[in-house]
Formats: C-alpha cells, sequence, structure tokens
C-alpha cells in the first residue's frame, strides 16, 4: 500500500517535470514576452516614460496620460470610436454571411471544392500592405453606391441608416474576405451534426426553416462564439477604414506613439490599454451573447418525489423518537 | 383548328404535380428553383470575393495607354510586361528575364530574403509549436488548465498592448549589442513561442496528438523509451502530415506579417511584403512623382503589379498546397469543444 502511494507520487513528479520540461519554451517566452509586459504596459500607462543614455527614466505622473487622451487629445477618441464602429458593424454580418456560406457549401452542390478554395484564398494571401494597396488604388471598391436607386431612397429617409449601409458596402469585399476561416469553421461543425437528429425531426414535420433555427443554429453555436473571438482578433489587425475619412487607424496611431520621443511610450501605453480594454469589451460581449444557455432542469418523477417525501418523513420520525429518548432520560 | 385542339390535349397531359414536385420539390431544399437561387448566390459572391484579383491581375497587364482609356476596362487591347518590370524594380527585384537566371543577384534580392526568413521563423515556431501541444496532449502537471487558458489568452490579447515593454527589452540591450533591425528579436520571439498566430498552431498540434492512442507511448514506455524518445519517434513520425501544414501556415503568416516586422526589423533587411508598403516612397524616389491624375491612376497599375508580383509566391503555394491549408483549419478542432 505505502510502496503504491510512493509509486505513484513518483510518478505524478515525473508527469509535472516532463509537462514542464516541454512547455519550457513557450512558458519562458510567455512570461518574458506577453504575460509580463500585458500587466507591465498597464503600469506604464500611469507614467512619464523617456529614454535617456543611461536607460529608461520611468517617472509616475498619475492619471495625466489619460487626462491628456480625454480632454486634450484630439485624435484618439474619434479612431478608437471608428475602430469600435468597425468591429460592431462588420463582426455580425462577417457571422452571418460565412454562416450562410457553409450552410449552402454544405448541400450537394457542384462545384464545391472550387468554391471552397475561392473562399478560402484571401486568408492565404493577405497581409496588411496587401490591403492597403487594395485600398488606397480602390480595386476593392465594388461598386460606388450613391448609383444605385434604392440607396438615395433610404439616404431620403434617414441619414443614419444610409451611413450604415455605405459603411458596410464601401468595403463589401474586403468585408467578405474575412469570412475564408469562419466558413470553414462552420462547415466542420455543420458536418459533425448528427444526421439522424434531423432525420427525426422531419419524420415529425418540420420545415426546412424550423430544421435551421432549432437544430443547426443550436448546434454551431459554439463554433459561432469562435468565429466571433477570432473575427474579433483579426480584424483589429487589418487597417480597414469604415468611413472614407482622414481618422487614422488605431493600430497605426499606436505605432506613430511609439516613435515619439518625449513621453511617446508612456501615451503609447495608454492608448493601447484602452484599445485592449475596449477588444476585451466586445470579446466579452460576444461571450455573454453566444454563450451556451444550459436550461435543463431536472424534471422530478412522480415516483422519485414520493420517495423523497417518504424519505424525509422518516428522517423526521427519527428525529422525534430520538428527542423522546433524550427526554426520558 | 386541329391544332389547337392538340395543344390543349398535349396541355392536359402535362403532370402538373409532377412538375410541381420538380420545380419546387418535396422539401424546399430539394427544389429547382432553390438550386438555381443557391447556385446564383454562390456565383454572385465567388465574383464578389475575386474581383479585385482579377481587376489587378488585368491591371497589371495593361499598357498605359489602356489605363488611361476608359473605354478599355476589363481586357487590354495588348498584353505588356511594363507595369511588372516597373512593379518588380521597386520591390527590388530584377528586371529582366536575363537577370532573372542570374542567382546570385535573386540570392540577394527582397523575394529571397522573404522566403529564408519566413522558412527559418516558419520552422522554429512548428517546432516550438508541437513541443507545447505535447506538454498540454500527453502530460498532466500542475496549473494546466491556468496555461491552457494563457495559451487563448496570447491569441487574444492586441499585440500593441505588448509591444511597448517588447521595444523597451531590445532598446535596452540595443545599448550593449546591436539587436534592433536584425532578425533576432522575431528570432527570439519566435523560439519562445510567441511569434505570428503561434496560438493556433499550438492548438492544432494538441487536437492531433490527443486522437493518437495511449497505448502507443505506453508500449514504447515500457520498452524503456524517455519522453524525449516518445515524443521523436511515435508522435512526430505520426504526424508528418499536420508538421507540413502546420509549417506552411507558419510560413504564409510570417510572410505577410507586418507589424513587428516594421518595428523590429526597420526596413534593414528588403523584404517583399514591406517594399510593398513603401511601394509610393520608392517609387517616387525612383521616378520622381507628379499628381496629375493621369499619373496617378497609371501608378495604380504599377502598385497592382507589384501586389501582384508579392502575392504571387503565397498562390503558387496555395495552388499545391490548398488542401493541406484546409484540412489543417478543420483539424484545429475548436469547433467541436
Amino acid at each position: 500500500m505505502n510502496n503504491n502511494k510512493k509509486k505513484q507520487i513518483i510518478k505524478a513528479i515525473k508527469s509535472n517535470l516532463g509537462g514542464y520540461l516541454f512547455l519550457a519554451p513557450w512558458l519562458i517566452g510567455f512570461l518574458v514576452f506577453t504575460g509580463i509586459p500585458f500587466l507591465y504596459t498597464f503600469y506604464l500607462s500611469f507614467t512619464n516614460v523617456n529614454q535617456t543614455a543611461l536607460g529608461w527614466q520611468i517617472k509616475w505622473n498619475n492619471f495625466e496620460n489619460y487626462i491628456d487622451i480625454f480632454f486634450k487629445n484630439t485624435q484618439f477618441l474619434p479612431s478608437l470610436l471608428e475602430f469600435i464602429i468597425m468591429q460592431v458593424l462588420y463582426v455580425p454580418v462577417i457571422l452571418v454571411i460565412s454562416f450562410i456560406l457553409a450552410v449552402l457549401l454544405n448541400q450537394d452542390i457542384k462545384g464545391r471544392a472550387i468554391l471552397r478554395t475561392i473562399f478560402f484564398l484571401p486568408v492565404i494571401i493577405l497581409s496588411g500592405s496587401v490591403m492597403q494597396q487594395f485600398i488606397s488604388s480602390g480595386a476593392a471598391n465594388f461598386a460606388s453606391i450613391n448609383s444605385i436607386f434604392i440607396f438615395h431612397i433610404v439616404s431620403n429617409y434617414s441619414r443614419f441608416f444610409a451611413q450604415i449601409i455605405e459603411v458596410l458596402f464601401v468595403n463589401f469585399t474586403i468585408v467578405l474576405w474575412f469570412t475564408g476561416i469562419p466558413i470553414i469553421l462552420f462547415i466542420n461543425a455543420l458536418q459533425k451534426i448528427d444526421h439522424q437528429l434531423y432525420e427525426a425531426t422531419q419524420i415529425d414535420g418540420a420545415s426546412w426553416w424550423q430544421i435551421l433555427w432549432k437544430i443547426t443554429i443550436p448546434m454551431v453555436k459554439s463554433t459561432a462564439l469562435v468565429v466571433t473571438i477570432y473575427t474579433i482578433v483579426n480584424l483589429g489587425l487589418y487597417n480597414i477604414r469604415p468611413r472614407q475619412s482622414n481618422i487614422t487607424a488605431i493600430y497605426d496611431l499606436i505605432k506613430n506613439a511609439l516613435g515619439v520621443t518625449s513621453n511617446g511610450l508612456g501615451y503609447a501605453s495608454a492608448y493601447a490599454v484602452l484599445y485592449t480594454i475596449v477588444v476585451f469589451i466586445l470579446v466579452g460581449f460576444a461571450l455573454l451573447v453566444l454563450r451556451n444557455r444550459d436550461k435543463v432542469k431536472v424534471v422530478e418523477s412522480l415516483q422519485e418525489r414520493q420517495q423523497k417525501k417518504l424519505a424525509w418523513i422518516q428522517k423526521r420520525n427519527k428525529k422525534k423518537l430520538m428527542k423522546g429518548v433524550n427526554k426520558n432520560d | 383548328m386541329i391544332k389547337v385542339e392538340k395543344l390543349t390535349n398535349y396541355v392536359k397531359k402535362i403532370n402538373y404535380q409532377h412538375l410541381r414536385k420538380k420545380i419546387f420539390g418535396n422539401v424546399t431544399t430539394d427544389g429547382l428553383v432553390f438550386k438555381i437561387f443557391v447556385y446564383l448566390l454562390l456565383i454572385g459572391i465567388s465574383y464578389v470575393f475575386v474581383y479585385p484579383f482579377i481587376r489587378m491581375i488585368l491591371l497589371s497587364f495593361m499598357s498605359q495607354k489602356d489605363v488611361l482609356d476608359n473605354e478599355v476596362y476589363w481586357i487590354p487591347s495588348k498584353f505588356t510586361l511594363e507595369s511588372l518590370r516597373r512593379a518588380c524594380e521597386v520591390l527590388g527585384l530584377p528586371r529582366n528575364f536575363k537577370e532573372w537566371f542570374n542567382f546570385k543577384k535573386v540570392f540577394k534580392s527582397s523575394l529571397m530574403n522573404s522566403i529564408k526568413i519566413s522558412t527559418l521563423y516558419g520552422l522554429i515556431q512548428t517546432l516550438v509549436a508541437a513541443l507545447t501541444g505535447f506538454a498540454f496532449a500527453r502530460f498532466k502537471f500542475k496549473l494546466k488548465n491556468f496555461w491552457f487558458a494563457m495559451v487563448i489568452f496570447s491569441f487574444i490579447v492586441p499585440l500593441p498592448v505588448v509591444m511597448v515593454p517588447r521595444i523597451m527589452m531590445f532598446e535596452t540591450i540595443q545599448m550593449k549589442v546591436k539587436v534592433l533591425g536584425t532578425i533576432y528579436p522575431q528570432l527570439f520571439l519566435t523560439l519562445f513561442g510567441q511569434g505570428v498566430n503561434n496560438a493556433i498552431l499550438i492548438l492544432i498540434f494538441y487536437n492531433f496528438f490527443k486522437m493518437i492512442p495511449h497505448s502507443l507511448d505506453e508500449a514504447a514506455r515500457i520498452d524503456g523509451a524517455n519522453s524525449l524518445q516518445v515524443f521523436w519517434h511515435i508522435f512526430i513520425r505520426m504526424s508528418l502530415s499536420i508538421i507540413v501544414t502546420v509549417f506552411l501556415f507558419a510560413f504564409v503568416w510570417n510572410w505577410n506579417e507586418s507589424y513587428m516586422t516594421s518595428t523590429f526589423l526597420r526596413y534593414k533587411i528588403p523584404l517583399l511584403p514591406m517594399n510593398l508598403s513603401i511601394f509610393d516612397s520608392t517609387f517616387s524616389n525612383l521616378y520622381g512623382g507628379s499628381n496629375s491624375a493621369e499619373q496617378i491612376r497609371i501608378n495604380e497599375s504599377y502598385k497592382m503589379a507589384g501586389t501582384l508580383i508579392t502575392m504571387l509566391p503565397l498562390i503558387i503555394l496555395y495552388i499545391f498546397a490548398q488542401r493541406q491549408f484546409i484540412e489543417g483549419i478543420e483539424r484545429t478542432g475548436i469547433t467541436g469543444e
């Protein structure tokens, strides 16, 4: 018995040692280059960082950086707003379009392989600089929205909706390019759904529409969450301007701040912290909306309830009996 | 008269129910109308997908005259290599066919630099991701779940927020040894598993290694193999296809990476995508810039040619390895769990 325990402990130690040994490169890298810097940036955002000949001079300056950003700086808030508008508008669109395309591609369709290849192509070839060239040369401008008649009707009706439509359609091609990986993930999730489920509902007389809403969508919800988070992260990496304005993209703004000599890094970290908080809020919102709400309540059968009641009565009787015994003493 | 009767007879003979079934289907999904709708939708969307690429390819083969001609939009009246040649020069590539066979020159060009650096980073990333994936798939250790959550965290956390300390770190080293403007900062990052999208690569390996049966490595351990031998002789040998996939992804992502490269490498070593991002300034240095409307349109065709050249290696890679790419994403397994 004792020997066995010893063996188990030795095994556990070995497993721990082996695990951390293989994990070591990543773990060191994570701590040194990501984990600690992440926390350190929060600290830096409250300081004045200057580079001197001797090294870095870091001075605590309370909330000065943030006060500057919110009340003096005219650049940051507009570009942060632009970023949020882009995320809020584009992420749902990407999610819905990629889901629809995945459902369509999951059917028995000729030329599926070619279509899948086309939809995945942007994932391979898109980079920041390529995107920049496409946007600046206007090759991605699929159709000028202003020439479409319906747009004018909407525009006359409400300026706000017109703006939203404009934002969506100006970069419609580019928005579509972000669906590459989501489509593959959705197709994969769709194929994992048990066929018997569909058959059972079809026998019960459910229509195609009902099956979509009652079975397919709940089943791919966890994938939708992954896709949403992936899209939020991925959209942030590219410098897409939802409106054709001269607001600097937030990524560039932070990058430009890095190059400023007097307290550039302090500002940059304050920018980055605010940006990160926004990203985390977006991810948290996605988690909130798309989480699995398990509403499975255990419904007790009558028998079970009776048994419970019986057990309860027996327990009470026993207690009474015990009390009686005590009194008699 | 007889003809009309014949016709009405014929119309009466048509089995309407059968026809309706064929057009609208038993269930909505197998009717002809639905099929046509699906095909139209898919073709329409794929047209929007590839429209900029087609435009790019055709623009880069157009002559200057065609670019300025409003009547020529799609098919150039004469195919020329002029824009491609100019773009090659701006991107730091050999101009003529002759120079392309001058291997010494090609070997020093931005194309070869990009290939070399992406391959190096890709290989290292693959190795580190495999090690990490193995640790998560086969060992039980304390805080395992926490570190696994941290892998995902490192994917979500935006780069700028970790960039400031990283820059300070390398600037401090810079005072003693010159590291900025060389490949070493990024080499360190990839070596320690903080390269581009490293979390996804780890997930691919983790899910693949989890599928390998436990009995295999137990048998090897009974025969006296240690963990490293198990990793090398069983796991690596069994997952060669997934290694290729992961390497391809790492290669492509490193090729396309621009944020870290521009901060750490600082354009000191010419790379193809980096050269593309400073295309405008290089171009005006070489040829002088004029801002007339015509010149801007011609410059656009040069830019598109440059973009095409930058993409070309990746497109070739994709043509040969598209299956690996798509399966790689399917195998991340993040969909099921």
